[in-house]
């Protein structure tokens, strides 16, 4: 009796959390504009014009072609990066490695609507605004995944690279030939996670660009509402298509997204 | 020795130059601009002392977003917390389709803000399905929709984000349930503790430092809303929060000098209750 209404419970929360989403793919699939009602939720038509007309006129296409191009470099840039850069901490010695560690710790701390104005003027003065630069350039490294790869590798035992070492090996090669493969799971997880915040993220690209051909999904998305009265099958089309490749990696990557999330939280 | 203390600075070169670049120059440049008057077409700005400061705490907009944010924060986080520590506990135990329920409880904190707002946005509009539901549950929903009205605006946008971050903070409990060891409720239950007692005595004590994280990260991020405002309202409808102000009077109106005292205001206010909070957990105030 318990654990039947235990699964009651369960079952309606479920349903409230899973179904805006469900909205909005029903939504995208309506043959005209309009709005529903409980009735007619599953017998008011299906069709996928709306995905056809998405992907042939309009620009949503292009968002969608951004944010993975922009998605893509971020991750790469970042898996390259955090990589050395937390390694250099696990493993060697040098002169303010205390102040350069501390900075991460340090940045985590401050809010990042701190930097909306002094980064919006930087990228102008770099003439990198409404650029990929803009979009890329400034989310290369970031400080969790350099915290998330150290302490990983503080947890591998040095006797690979020293025998590597003794046999003659470059620092680089050690680095990349011998380090790099023994921690691929927590890259695996850093990829995701950066992947994942740089394909929902707003504010930054928002501010940093203003022409259409550098425009990102999500802001594409935000700014869509303005043009006229509001065409919400189009609406939700173009955001299905930002939510189903985070579905997809949700689907296949699940056990990496949990244990990015854990990892970070159960250290402080 | 030498040669690697060469490579290590090498190694975190990238690092380095990014948080010089990105983070440590901003951060000096606003704190200098908030003293300025500088503005977009004014090739040359001046020295203003505590000006835009003393403006700002006279200014109605920028007291009225402060209030927002401050409605915001203190009206999600404890709903947030304990919501998601529930949500934990109901999970916790090992039964069939555990799995489905967390995966289910925990997409919207993956899903893209931008999308969020905007699928509410059509459930809280007129004829949406949450305007219906509170109709059929008798309750008069506001004329145009629960996000064209003064009344309504704000606590909508904070029901949707108890919603969308719950299950984020739900795993982080998780793992802190986890971390409990199994022994102390063996012995617990030897000694004839019942559930309540054992949730009072060893759960909660011990899910201390772990909902101290959550409830810190969680006044971080919500002091900083932004992006729920933009997408559903505009800030009008008495929903403009402090990220909004900064937004506008900066980007919209080009105040640079005027926006980055505004930003370092909620700095300030973000650092204080980030160390009263501290504070109050060290000292067992609460629980």
């Amino acid at each position: 009796m318990v654990r039947a209404g235990r699964y009651l419970l369960l079952v309606f929360i479920l349903a409230v959390m899973v179904f805006p989403l469900l909205w909005m793919f029903r939504v995208s699939l309506l043959p005209a504009a309009g709005t529903l009602s409980f009735t007619d939720f599953i017998s008011s038509g299906y069709t996928v014009a709306t995905y056809y007309d998405i992907f042939t006129s309009g620009n949503m296409l292009r968002y969608f072609i951004n944010s993975a191009v922009v998605g893509a470099a971020v991750t790469a840039g970042n898996i390259l990066f955090c990589f050395m850069v937390g390694y250099a901490f696990s493993r060697y010695r040098f002169i303010g490695k205390n102040f350069w560690f501390f900075s991460i710790i340090f940045v985590l701390m401050i809010p990042a609507h701190i930097i909306i104005i002094p980064l919006y003027l930087l990228v102008h003065h770099l003439g990198l605004y409404d650029t990929y630069g803009a979009l890329i350039l400034p989310f290369l490294v970031n400080p969790i995944g350099i915290f998330l790869v150290k302490q990983y590798i503080d947890t591998l035992p040095t006797a690979v690279e020293e025998a590597a070492r003794m046999d003659g090996a470059g620092e680089l090669r050690i680095l990349f030939r011998v380090v790099m493969p023994l921690c691929r799971p927590a890259l695996a997880v850093l990829a995701i996670q950066v992947f994942l915040t740089n394909w929902n993220s707003f504010l930054f690209p928002f501010i940093l660009t203003s022409s259409e051909s550098v425009r990102t999904l999500p802001v594409g998305l935000a700014l869509y509402q303005g043009h006229q009265a509001i065409d919400w099958p189009h609406l939700m089309a173009g955001s299905s298509l930002a939510v189903i490749p985070v579905l997809v990696i949700f689907l296949f990557f699940q056990r990496h997204i949990v244990s990015g999330i854990t990892a970070g939280a159960i250290k402080q | 020795m030498r040669a690697r203390n060469f490579t290590g600075c090498l190694f975190t070169l990238p690092r380095i130059i990014s948080f010089l670049l990105f983070w440590l120059f901003p951060l000096l440049y606003s704190l200098l601009l908030g003293f300025t008057d500088y503005r977009l077409m004014r090739p040359s700005f001046q020295w203003v002392g505590f000006d835009n400061f003393i403006a700002l705490l006279s200014d109605r907009a920028f007291l009225i977003s402060l209030k927002n944010t401050f409605i915001f924060v203190l009206g999600t986080i404890p709903v947030t917390t304990v919501t998601a520590l529930f949500l934990a506990l109901l999970i916790e135990k090992k039964f069939p389709g555990r799995t489905i329920f967390r995966s289910g409880y925990f997409m919207p904190s993956i899903t893209a803000m931008v999308v969020i707002a905007l699928v509410f946005a059509n459930l809280y509009s007129r004829g949406g399905y949450i305007y219906l539901l509170a109709e059929m549950l008798g309750l008069a929903p506001p004329e145009n929709g629960f996000l064209l009205d003064n009344r309504t605006a704000l606590i909508s946008i904070m029901a949707m984000d108890v919603w969308m971050s719950v299950g984020y903070y739900m795993l982080i409990f998780l793992a802190g349930l986890k971390s409990i060891p199994r022994e102390l409720y063996e012995a617990a239950e030897v000694a004839g503790a019942g559930a309540w007692c054992k949730f009072r005595s060893i759960t909660l004590p011990l899910l201390k430092p772990v909902a101290l994280f959550i409830i810190v990260i969680n006044t971080i991020k919500s002091f900083q809303v932004f992006v729920e405002v933009f997408v559903m309202t505009k800030g009008k409808y008495d929903t403009s929060t402090a990220v909004y102000f900064i937004y506008e009077s900066g980007l919209n109106r080009f105040e640079f000098g005027y926006a980055s005292a505004a930003a370092y205001i909620l700095f300030l206010i973000i650092a204080i209750f980030s160390l009263v909070q501290f504070r109050l957990f060290r000292r067992r105030a609460i629980w």
